[in-house]
């Protein structure tokens, strides 16, 4: 009953600002109605070239046959900004049509849970569909995560039967075709179709070669529906440069909650630690000069200092990342982080791969991607939540991990909406969100049959009740006493507070997922 | 006080038997709100309830207001705006003088000082948005963030407060429990007309109607002099609160005689409501004693205008006093405008709909004044005369109903708008017994789509189809109502006769309002008669809210006992 809620909220959300991601979408559509195939990884009239895979391509190119009865002017190239009421209503309407899909996938898992454990699956099914997540980034930034995260949850639902594995496979084949954002938990699914369905389960010796046939022809008949037209026109360099633009920098904005944001924030401290001396000498007044006092942590600590990048990070902008005083961190070290902490969880799935462990790892994929990750967009933490959300009921260990884990998420993608209509609805219905499931989620999780192994549970009560003064100061208080002054100092709190907590869960449920 | 107010009841275990509890949800509020029903403490899902009704009161507010780039006069939105510019610049003897072409101020003075007080907050955000003079017509998208939220701080300041305690008093008055009283609350507060008036046409009622909760809310708890108090000042924000006026003092009245005769709270009451006027006014007079001292002349404009001629008859401008019976005056006579005709535009009113029929300006005004005087108090002497012999807690809701209907129907001078006051005593209904049940969920339900319906061509005029569309369809969904449901008059209570009568009766109205709106939106109106589709609505609309009339003093005779409960009466609504 309660998507209806749910979708007027959104209706209504339909008059609220919109951001470049609009514009962006439309622009696909319009590329997509108006150009032949062969010209849409080309074409770059708008500086919102197509950058998603060919299977959101072709649902661009059939959501712009509606569209196109819907207002002609929509899908032309060349309308740049175009934004007709009717744009708006077709484009916000596509996204609550489209989000059906997560309804019914989330249907699929409530009826995929034995019984004892309905009532709990139904919660966590609610808590996704009315996560806040999906509104903030979906119905009033503008994209289209919802249907895809209903193919997600759909193929994770999938893979919970011995008799549906190669579905889910496909599945998961095809969403990467949708957007390859999901090769970051590719290692997961990788591994347990391999274990699960390819390999005997008494043996790993034993290759079970019909199943294997089957899933890679599968594989390889999506993959050639979405490549293959591209491929004969020769273009798969182009498509390949358009989807994997590694020219962005490492932090995609100054808040995604991650690693590198607490070594931004590192940086930035010893930043100012030395500037205590060269102010002292020379008074070039920077945002940092007023906390220099503050911030006497270390008096000299002898590191070079780089001049360019003083001033980079602070703003929070889209664009490159520069060090001062630490080490810069490349692609490749990312990259092999990345991999190590997703190895990790997937050695104990490929030993045991049940459908719990299943969910687990590639959770923990997700994590190690978001935290890890080259160009993370604060957006991605959807990855982690959301198939979190199907094993976070399993007891309350997993919850005590899961916690933080949504208090965190959600109030890092506060800065993605900063206007001030948008404002209340994004934090009352965040504060709604997470009152409503942080205490129905309490009431469904089962005691744990292994006990706690540390004080798990105090930290994350610690943490929430944390996140009231800070929401309060960032988007309130701040502005009160310092006006227009010193703006990367909310960002700077939400960043590093919302990357305590995500990596604070991470390390917790490692920990659950390695005992249980 | 009086001594024997016993103020602090006792608070009683839910019954047991409830049957709410037993069954499946019978209309989707009350599925949204099952989780809550069984250990959820009312602390959890009060704030729960809030932070959601905001929620869509915020959203709402994102749609234009009334009079969004309409010049020259623009509408309400640049009216409220005004009086916050003109009470933050003025001296406050010339607040009722000033530019009366351009939005002059013609509320009470707590409607001013609430001005005041806004633009004074207004004022430290952004100056220009009240500048005097030049921010006249002003569009800034960020003033409109900072009038929005004003409505809904006001509303959860005065309105809110007074709806959550209303209802937990008289749900306890019959014993229902915590669980049925949020879903009466949720269905109150998600009223479609008052979020359309108010979050998105744009106006301060929830203050005026907070009041008046506020006081029927006292009146439960046996407080009446504070009643008195609250209901003066619902009088100070809003002239229109008059509509509840005589069912206060016949309320007041009967508990000070017919329940047993007490003089001294009938002094008590007098006394207090007396001081409170003063205290009204009191910033109003001495603010002109002021002014005149330092020689700031009210109307430095125009000499003489207004009512101040009027009040020079009778004394000379050269008394000391004689500024503050000009101000009050000026206060009256911009308050009540009896210069102006009998019905403003379209309204779903008698006046109005006899109006199709027989053209009322071919008559003689004050034929007219003294027809709808008679008129209104024969509709609205019953059911004050009921609560007057039998003041009891549980007829306030329908008696305060039945009056403003008989206003609203009745009398000299109505709006659309106010359409809003009878609702609201009789949405406060579903708080009652058999409150969510099928009847009264079915009446009440009944009259405010009816009432949200009637004002479709004031929203249509300002593009706010798609809220109007989204609240009262959203309403009638959640509370089981057509076009979603068709079960609600059907539930248990009643027989089959008048179970029969009243779908029929209402599926009737039902219909004819879809019909309209396919109508509306497709047909072009006759030529030479372009508001012809207004006038359809505006006479099922008065036809309609007559029932409605009609079915509050049903309900006002039931609850005092006039007419034995649970009696099987055919002639319900005849």
């Amino acid at each position: 009953m309660r998507p209806d809620r749910d979708a007027y909220d959104q209706t209504i959300d339909a008059r609220c600002s919109k951001s470049t991601d609009f514009e962006v979408h439309r622009n696909w559509l319009a590329i997509t109605n108006s150009l032949p195939l062969s010209q849409w990884y080309y074409e770059k009239t708008s500086e919102w070239t197509l950058d998603y895979p060919p299977f959101f391509a072709y649902f661009e190119w059939l959501l712009a046959h509606v569209a196109r009865l819907v207002d002609p002017a929509m899908v032309r190239v060349y309308n740049l900004g175009h934004d007709s009421w009717e744009t708006v209503y077709f484009q916000r309407f596509s996204v609550i049509v489209t989000e059906l899909l997560l309804v019914y996938a989330l249907q699929m898992f409530v009826d995929s849970s034995p019984l004892q454990s309905k009532r709990a699956a139904q919660v966590a099914a609610l808590s996704v569909l009315l996560s806040p997540g999906l509104l903030i980034i979906d119905h009033i930034h503008f994209q289209y995560n919802g249907f895809m995260y209903g193919i997600l949850v759909a193929s994770l639902v999938l893979a919970r039967s011995k008799s549906t594995l190669l579905q889910s496979g496909l599945v998961f084949g095809a969403l990467l075709c949708f957007k390859h954002i999901y090769l970051y938990l590719a290692p997961a699914y990788f591994v347990f179709l391999l274990r699960a369905y390819c390999l005997s389960a008494r043996s790993i010796f034993r290759i079970k070669i019909l199943n294997c046939v089957k899933l890679g022809l599968g594989l390889g008949g999506i993959f050639a529906a979405a490549f293959g037209p591209f491929a004969l026109m020769g273009q798969i360099p182009q498509l390949l440069g358009r989807l994997f633009p590694f020219s962005r920098g490492l932090c995609h904005a100054y808040w995604a909650p991650n690693v590198w944001a607490l070594y931004s924030l590192a940086d930035r401290v010893l930043i100012y630690c030395e500037c205590a001396d060269c102010c002292s000498r020379d008074s070039t007044a920077n945002q940092g000069t007023s906390l220099t006092n503050v911030l006497v942590v270390a008096p000299k600590l002898g590191l070079p200092l780089k001049a360019e990048a003083l001033n980079s990070v602070t703003r929070g902008l889209v664009g490159d990342t520069a060090f001062a005083v630490l080490p810069e961190v490349t692609p490749r070290v990312c990259f092999a982080l990345t991999l190590l902490f997703q190895v990790l969880p997937l050695i104990k799935l490929f030993r045991r791969p049940t459908w719990e462990n299943f969910i687990g790892a590639v959770t923990l994929c997700g994590y190690a991607s978001f935290l890890f990750g080259w160009h993370v967009h604060e957006k991605a933490i959807l990855l982690v939540i959301i198939p979190f959300s199907l094993i976070a009921l399993r007891d309350r260990r997993h919850l005590s991990a899961f916690r933080p884990l949504i208090v965190a998420g959600h109030v890092s993608l506060f800065p993605l909406i900063f206007t001030s209509a948008e404002f209340p609805i994004k934090t009352i219905y965040t504060v709604f969100w997470l009152v409503l499931f942080l205490i129905s989620l309490d009431r469904m999780a089962p005691a744990s049959n292994q006990p706690r192994v540390f004080l798990l549970d105090r930290f994350s009560t610690l943490y929430i009740a944390v996140s009231i003064p800070l929401i309060a100061y960032t988007s309130l208080f701040h502005q009160v006493i310092f006006g227009k002054r010193l703006e990367f100092l909310p960002l700077m709190f939400t960043s590093s507070y919302t990357a305590i907590g995500v990596v604070g869960s991470w390390v917790g449920y490692m920990v659950v997922y390695y005992t249980c | 006080m009086p001594a024997s107010s016993p103020a602090h009841k006792p608070r009683r275990k839910a019954n047991k038997g409830d049957i709410d509890k037993l069954r499946a949800p019978a209309f989707p509020l009350a599925a949204f709100l099952w989780p809550a029903r069984t250990s959820l403490s009312q602390w959890e899902v009060l704030p729960l309830v809030l932070m959601v009704v905001g929620l869509f009161r915020w959203a709402a507010g994102l749609w234009g207001y009334s009079g969004f780039q309409r010049p020259p006069m623009f509408g309400d939105y640049e009216a409220q705006r005004h009086w916050m510019e003109l009470t933050t610049h003025l001296p406050i003897s010339q607040w009722y003088f000033h530019d009366l072409e351009w939005w002059g101020l013609d509320y009470p003075p707590l409607t001013a000082y609430h001005s005041w007080v806004l633009g004074k907050v207004g004022s430290l955000i952004n100056p220009e948005w009240f500048a005097l003079v030049s921010s006249r017509g002003s569009h800034d998208p960020t003033l409109k963030i900072f009038m929005r939220a004003t409505v809904i701080v006001s509303e959860y300041l005065v309105f809110i407060p007074a709806v959550t305690v209303f209802v937990r008093r008289f749900s306890r008055l019959s014993d229902i429990s915590i669980w049925t009283s949020n879903l009466a609350l949720v269905a109150i507060l998600m009223q479609p007309s008052l979020i359309l008036i108010d979050h998105v046409h744009f106006q301060y009622n929830t203050v005026m109607l907070g009041f008046v909760v506020a006081s029927m809310s006292s009146m439960l708890a046996e407080r009446y002099m504070w009643a008195a108090v609250l209901f003066v000042a619902a009088l100070g924000f809003k002239q229109m609160a008059l509509y509840y006026a005589f069912s206060v003092f016949s309320y007041l009245l009967g508990r000070c005689i017919t329940t047993g005769i007490n003089p001294t709270r009938l002094v008590g009451i007098a006394l207090v409501t007396i001081v409170s006027f003063g205290v009204l006014v009191l910033p109003l007079a001495l603010g002109a004693l002021y002014d005149k001292q330092r020689g700031i002349d009210p109307s430095p404009e125009l000499k003489l205008q207004g009512a101040a001629p009027f009040i020079a008859n009778y004394i000379s401008p050269d008394h000391f006093y004689y500024p503050i019976f000009e101000q009050l005056g000026q206060m009256v006579h911009r308050v009540f405008p009896f210069a102006r005709g009998l019905f403003e535009d379209k309204v779903a009113n008698f006046w109005c709909t006899l109006n199709t029929v027989i053209k009322l300006r071919n008559y003689p005004v004050h034929l007219l004044q003294k027809a709808a005087l008679v008129a209104t108090f024969a509709s609205i002497l019953p059911p004050n005369i009921i609560l007057f012999l039998r003041p009891r807690k549980s007829a306030l809701p329908p008696a305060f109903a039945a009056t403003a209907w008989g206003f609203f129907l009745f009398s000299w001078q109505v709006h659309e708008k106010s359409v809003l006051l009878p609702l609201m005593p009789m949405t406060l209904l579903l708080a009652g017994k058999h409150g969510m049940s099928g009847e009264v969920r079915a009446w009440v339900g009944f009259a405010n789509l009816l009432g949200a319906w009637t004002m479709f061509p004031l929203l249509h005029r300002v593009d706010l189809r798609v809220p109007y569309a989204v609240f009262t369809l959203l309403w009638a969904y959640l509370l089981g109502l057509p076009p979603t449901s068709w079960s609600a008059p059907f539930q248990e209570g009643q027989s089959q006769v008048v179970q029969w009568g009243t779908a029929l009766l209402q599926g009737t109205f039902y219909a004819t309002m879809a019909a309209w709106h396919v109508v509306e939106a497709f047909v072009e109106p006759p030529p030479g008669k372009p508001d012809l589709w207004v006038v359809a609505n505006v006479g099922v609309g008065a036809a309609g809210f007559f029932i409605c009339y009609l079915w509050c003093i049903w309900r006002l005779l039931r609850e005092t006992g006039f007419v034995p409960k649970g009696a099987k009466v055919k002639t319900k609504t005849q």
